[in-house]
Order: C-alpha cells, then structure tokens, then sequence
C-alpha cells in the first residue's frame, strides 16, 4: 500500500527534485503537492476540488510560500485536532535560527535544510523512508522535537 | 612651656628671699629678746652685789662704832669719836639703800628692820656710854660696858648681816644661771639662725643662677629666630621690607628696599618714610593718612608713586600692617612693598608672547573690559585695535557667556577659572560686520598690578568645525555602505544559492541517469557542469560564512576555548580519521568569545594543518600562553608543508590560494574567516613558518575576567 505524502513546496524544481529522488529511493509513495498554504490547507480538510483527498501520512512543508506561509500552515495543522498527529517535517533553505525555534515551537516534527547536493538529498528521503515509514506505526501525537 | 618654668622659678626665688628675711627677723628678735633677758639678769646680778656690798658697810660701820667708843673710854679722847660720828651717818644711809634695793624680797625687809632695830639699840647704848665716860670717868663707863649687852648686840648684829648676805648670794648664784642659760639661748640662736639664713641664701642663689643660665639660652635662641628672620628678610629682593615708628621712622631695612628707592641703610635710618614720597602727595599729607588708616583698620594697602634717590619716580603696591603690644599701643608698622614698575617691564615682554601666540589673545579686566589684544584678533573680529581697547568684551564674545565669563572668572578668579583652564569653551562669535563664526576659548586667570586680568585665547574653529561635520558625515557614510556591503553579500550569497540549488541537483540528475547513455562529448560536458556547480555552491557558502562573521556574530561571552577545540575536533571528525591524524592540545583557559565562531576558528587552522599535510601522519598541537598582559596567545602547530614567507600575509586575504585546485581542494577563504574572527574578537592572528618545516598559526585573544 502506498504512503500518501503531502508536499508543499512553491518551486517546480524543488517539487520535481523531490519526486526524482523519491523514485530513485524506489518508495513506493503517492506524492501530493500543493504550491501555496492555502491549498495546502485545502487539501489537508478536503475543501472544494480535494474532496477526495487521502489524509497523508507525514507533510514536508517548505516554509517560504506564497498567499500563506509555512508557519502559518503549520500552526493551522498544529491547532487542528484532526490534523496535528499527522507528523510534519520543514524542508527550507532557511538556516535562520528563529525559524528554527519558530518551526519547533509549533511543534513541528523536523526540520531539515534543504540540502545542496543531490546525494544528500537522496540520504535524506531514505532516512525518512526508513524512519517515518518502514518503522513501527507512528503514535497518535509524535513528540515535539 | 618656657614661660612656665621661668615664672615657676621666679616665684621660688622670691619665696626663698622672703624665707630668708623671715627667718632673719625672727633670729633678730630673738636675740634683741635674750639681749634684754640677759641685760636685766646683769642689772639683778649688778643689784645683789650692791646689796651684799651695803651690807658689808653696814657690818664695818657697827664695828667700827664699837671699836670707836672703845677706844674714846679708854682714852678719853675726842678724836677717836670721829669714826663713831661718821658710822652713826653711815649706818643709817647703807641701810636705807639696803631697804630701798630689797624692797621686792620680803624675807630681806623683815631682816633690815631688825637690823636697823639692833643698830639703833647699840648707837643709844654707845651714846650712853660715851656720856658715862665724859661725866662719871673711865671706872664708870668701863663697868657699863662690862655689864651691858655690848658683845651680845653685836653678835647678833652679825649675824643678821650675815643672814642677809647668804640670801643676797643665794639669788647672785641664780641670777648668774639664769643670765649664763640667756647668753647659750642666745648664741645656739644665733647660729643657728645665721646657718639657716646662709643656707636659703645659697639656694636661692643657685636657684636664680640657674634662671639665669636659662633665660640666657632663651634669649640665644630669641637671637637665633631673629637671625634667621633677618636673613630671610634681608635674602628678599624684589620686595622692600621695612618697619616704621608709630610716626612713620624708619627703624628697619632690607635689601629689597634698598635696591628699590636707591637708598642705603646709613643714610634713611629714623628718617620718616615720607621722604620717598612726593612733594604734591606729602603737601597733601598723604603719609600720615596712610598711617592712620593702617593704624585704624590694623591692615592697609596703598598703590602711589614714590620717589627715588635719583629723583626718578616709581609705581608700588605697598601693605601697611600696625604693630601693637599686648597692651593695644601702637608701636610700628611693618611694610611691604612691591616695585609695579617693572611688572611693566613684563608687561612688553608680554605683550610680545601675545602676538607671537597664533590665536587671537584678548585681555580682559575686571570691568570685562578689553585692555590687551594681539593682531589675530584684529583680523579674526575684523576691528582695529584702537575700536578695541577699552570696550567691553560683550562686544566680540556672546553676551551671555560674556557675562558669565567676568562673573565667574573674576569673583572669584582661583577656583572658577580653574574649571575652564584647559576645556576649551567652544562659543559663536561675532565679527564687526555682524557675520558669525565658531570659536573655541580658553581662559586663564593672570595676576597683574592692576588686578586680576583674564587672558582668552580664541581659535577660529570655522574649518575643524566643517571638517568635523565632513568627517561625520563620512564616518555615517562608510558604516552605512558597509553595512550594505555586508547586507548585500550575505542576501547575494544566500539568493543566489537558491538557483545554483537548481543547477547543481539537476546537472548531478543528469550525470546519474544519463551518463553513458549520451556520447563521450555529453558526458564530460555534465562532469564540468556538476564540478563548476559544486564550487560555486562551495564559494558561495564561504562567503556567507565569512559574512556571517561580521553580521551574525554573537555577543562575546566568557567562552571554554577547550570546550571550542572539542567541538571544533568533533566537526573535523571525518578529516582526521579520514588522514589518521594526531591532534593534541594543553589545557586551555577561558577567554570572551563568540563560541560558534571560536569553533570555526579552531576547524579552520586544524583543518588546514590536517589539509596541507605531506605523506605521513599529520600530527597537530593546540596550546595557549598569556602574553604578558590579558591576552592569551593560541598556538596551533602542525608538521605540514609549511608556507613561504613572502605569503605570510597574503593568505590571510580573500580567495587567496597557494595551491592548484587539483593539489587541494578550497576555496581560499578559510583564512580570512579566520582573520575576521579574531579581528572581531579584539585580537590579531598571523603565521610562523618555513617551507617544509610545518607551520605554526598563533592568534591573541582577550582572557575572560574571571580567571584572567
């Protein structure tokens, strides 16, 4: 059974980039993208064309969006019952210490910068396959951190 | 004290005179006293003699009565009465003197009646016998004889004489020990009195000797002090000082006062001081009023002219004190003069340092008026120097700081001015034609004859006033752009990551799954591709971590450059197991730092010394060392390939590489991030090294205070 991932993440490369090293991972993953926060969120509560939309089973949010940002769409995921146990990673070209602090403030799961080499792309989406998904089944809330 | 001691001994010495005195007049009336005992004890002594001699009388004139009458019966001769007729007289006068001179003793009264009873009986019965003889004849009276109580009566007279005579020599013999026990009274007295007189005479004598000795060392050193003040007076040159009678006699006179009028102290000795004055000022009875006005107010200060030997005239400035005694009389005047004249002298010598001065000097009194000024000021206020003088400074200087400056400066000249010595006050000022200009004064108290002056200096700051506005301007201008530059790097930098991102993880795409499935050609263009990416990703990082340094870097805090190393190590993990590298370090203190940076520090010199290593086991050592002041001087030292010394400082620079790229890899940054750590850090680093001997990176950092 496929994973469904929800990406989202404003740059075609960025989102192509992700596809191609998950397919070299040889993850058998359905990959969702959304550009912006809002439909992100659109997605996330089934809203209008995403009525059909599978509940994901872990997010990579970018942080820098348009219309709604990163940290905006963490803490809506955060503040909603429904959706906060799903864990979130933050996948940002951003080393800003605040958005570090920020980002785990609001309980995200991770935060890993995007990396610079293919390769260490590549590492980066097997240690996720591995950990968030080849392990035994998430509790309902991961721990902070 | 001296006081003390003198008066204690002069009232010792007069108590000893006195005792002396004292006990003279005693020892006196005590022998005026035994003198008048012993006198009297002589006349009693004298008396008894007397009597005892009367009493030999009075028995002789019996006898002689008896033998008298005798011999007239026997005879029948009138002659041999005659002794009879003169002891009938003799009798009666002894025993009277006898009665008269015993009257005090009774026991003698009572013997001379009986006495005179016996001699009275025995002169009738002679009387009748000397009768019986003339008329009856020699038979009859010599039977009355014969049967009368002759013998018998004189026998008892006799004995009664001899009676009195016992008692008379019984009292001589107490007299004689009563005068003899007067005398020895008497002279034990004396001498004893005229010992002890001695005695107190000499001690007061030593004592005034030595009051003598004493107060002579105190006048020696009365005249010593005098000495010496006469010294010093006569050691004083510029000042005449002299002492003046109660009516302005000269009584003293020193050098200064000699050089000053001309007059030598021959010729002005108790000649009054008024002959230095002038005609006009002694008509005017100048010298006496200043007399009576020191006299009056005890102190008195004069300014006038005087009058030389020569004739010349001169200006002093003179202080008159009165002299009184403890009694309030006035004795004198002591006086001191100052020659103003030659402060004049001064006053060219002056007035030429004024215009030599290359600021404009004004001089201002205590009327905040200008008496002095120098060609800058001319030129600087615009005016001539005659519009000048004599107009109040208020004119030139801003008024409220004028006013502040005269009340300030001149109530009371020592301590406000003191304030302003040295600070220079910066002020606008205004020229004649109104225009204003930034100046920048500075004041300085000056005594002069004519009292407290103050000297301003004043520097037209127009041009460091501009210049200082520029240079602001230029320093906000500089910080300004730097920040931008460093902005501007840092968001360069990071922006431009974004799309090489792009570029380098999709050639690096292209290479995975396409290489050997296009031609030769295609897949050594891709390999330049991905490499041309990869370093720029690798330039681009170094620049935003030397950016960093001066736009992210933390606050320095008190920092374990051990705990720095470690992480630093932690970091090189990779490298140096990757080289089998050995690393060592001393124990190192704590030093304020920014902890992330200290750690690039450390990864950046032991990475390097790992990096540019020969064949062989890199070995590196770490250690610190205070370098004499607050400052610990880091050391890393390896066995590397060394560096020449002609690039000692260029490797500290930008992208600046001493290798080709196919040597080792880099982007010739590291050591300038270096630098720029610890320039931000306070400190400096530099290199020690030879070509092929290893190389040895040494950089100065601030120890904390704590252990520092």
């Amino acid at each position: 059974m496929p994973l469904e991932v929800l990406l989202v993440e404003d740059s075609p490369g960025d989102v192509r980039l992700t596809q191609e090293a998950f397919r070299d991972a040889k993850t058998s993953i359905n990959l969702h993208v959304a550009t912006d926060g809002v439909a992100a969120m659109a997605f996330l509560r089934r809203e209008g064309d995403h009525s059909q939309a599978p509940r994901p089973d872990f997010i990579l949010l970018d942080l820098n969006l348009p219309k709604m940002d990163g940290r905006e769409v963490l803490a809506h995921i955060k503040e909603d019952d429904e959706l906060k146990t799903i864990p979130t990673i933050i996948l940002t070209t951003s080393e800003a210490e605040a958005d570090i602090l920020k980002s785990y403030q609001l309980q995200a799961n991770c935060y890993i910068n995007k990396p610079v080499q293919l390769e260490a792309f590549d590492a980066i989406v097997k240690s996720v396959n591995s950990f968030w998904l080849t392990t035994a089944k998430l509790p309902p809330r991961a721990n902070s951190g | 004290m001296g006081a003390t001691i003198r008066f204690l001994t002069k009232r010792t010495v007069q108590f000893a005179f006195g005792a002396a005195i004292a006990i003279l007049l005693i020892v006196a009336g005590f022998a005026y006293r035994s003198i008048v005992i012993s006198g009297e004890n002589g006349r009693w002594v004298r008396h008894t003699y007397e009597v005892l001699e009367n009493l030999q009388e009075l028995r002789f004139a019996l006898e002689a009565v008896s033998s008298s009458v005798r011999g007239y019966i026997l005879t029948g001769e009138e002659a041999y009465l005659e002794p009879y007729h003169a002891a009938g007289l003799s009798l009666e006068q002894h025993a009277t003197t006898v009665r008269e001179l015993t009257t005090d003793n009774p026991v003698q009264q009572r013997n001379i009646l009986v006495l005179e009873d016996v001699a009275v009986a025995k002169l009738e019965r002679a009387d009748e016998d000397i009768n019986l003889r003339r008329t009856q004849g020699i038979e009859a009276a010599s039977e009355a004889i014969r049967a009368g109580p002759g013998l018998h009566a004189t026998v008892e007279y006799a004995a009664i004489v001899s009676q009195m005579q016992d008692e008379e020599r019984r009292l001589l013999v107490l007299r004689i020990a009563d005068a003899e026990r007067s005398t020895n009274r008497l002279k034990i007295t004396l001498i004893l009195g005229t010992f002890l007189g001695l005695l107190i005479t000499v001690a007061a004598g030593w004592s005034v000797q030595r009051d003598n000795s004493r107060r002579e060392t105190a006048e020696e050193a009365l005249r010593e002090g005098e000495r010496k003040y006469r010294m010093l007076v006569d050691g004083v040159k510029e000042y005449a000082i002299l002492m003046l009678g109660p009516q302005g006699e000269i009584r003293s006179w020193n050098p200064g006062a000699e050089r000053m009028t001309g007059c030598a102290w021959e010729e002005v000795a108790g000649q009054n001081f008024s002959r230095f004055f002038s005609a006009d000022d002694v008509s005017l009875g100048r010298p006496q009023e200043i007399l009576r006005k020191a006299a009056e107010s005890g102190e008195y200060e004069e300014q006038g002219t005087r009058v030389r030997k020569d004739g010349t005239r001169y200006q002093i400035r003179t202080t008159f004190t009165a002299s009184r005694d403890p009694a309030g009389n006035l004795r004198g005047f002591s006086v001191i003069s100052r020659d103003l004249t030659e402060n004049k002298e001064s006053e060219t010598k002056y007035r030429g340092l004024l215009e030599a001065a290359p600021d404009a000097m004004v001089v201002v009194n205590q009327s905040g008026e200008i008496v002095l000024l120098n060609v800058q000021a001319e030129k600087q206020f615009g005016y001539r120097r005659d519009e000048l003088l004599g107009q109040k400074v208020t004119n030139i200087i801003p008024i409220g700081f004028a006013e502040r400056l005269i009340a300030d400066d001149l109530r009371s000249t020592e301590d406000a001015s003191a304030q302003q010595i040295g600070t220079g006050i910066e002020l606008i000022a205004e020229r004649k034609d109104g225009s204003e200009f930034p100046i920048e004064i500075m004041l300085s108290p000056l005594q002069s004859a004519e009292g407290t002056l103050v000297t301003a200096a004043i520097r037209d700051i127009s041009v460091r006033k501009k210049a200082a506005v520029v240079l602001l301007q230029k320093v906000d201008e500089l910080k300004r752009s730097n920040e931008e530059l460093g902005q501007f790097a840092y968001i360069a930098s990071h922006d431009l990551q974004e799309p090489l991102r792009m570029v380098a993880s999709y050639t690096q795409l292209l290479s995975r799954r396409y290489k050997g499935k296009l031609d030769a050609d295609a897949d050594e263009f891709i390999a330049f591709a991905v490499d041309g990416a990869s370093r720029m990703q690798r330039l681009i990082q170094d620049l935003l971590a030397y950016s960093r340094v001066g736009t992210k870097g933390k606050e320095l805090l008190e920092t374990s450059s051990e705990d720095a190393l470690q992480q630093a190590l932690a970091n090189l993990r990779g490298a140096i197991e990757e080289s089998s590298a050995v690393v060592t370090h001393d124990p190192l203190p704590p030093v304020l730092a920014d902890e992330m940076q200290l750690t690039q520090l450390f990864q950046n010199l032991v990475g390097n010394a790992i990096k540019y290593q020969n064949p062989g086991v890199p070995r590196v050592h770490v250690s610190a060392a205070r370098n004499g002041g607050k400052q610990w001087d880091f050391t890393v030292k390896d066995n590397g390939l060394g560096i020449d010394p002609q690039y000692f400082e260029r490797i500290f620079g930008m992208f600046q590489r001493l290798h080709k790229r196919d040597e080792f890899a880099g982007t010739g940054i590291g050591l300038a991030i270096c630098k720029k750590i610890v320039e931000r850090h306070g400190g400096h680093i530099w290199v020690e090294s030879k070509p092929g001997q290893g190389s040895t990176f040494r950089f100065a950092l601030a120890g904390s205070q704590a252990r520092s």
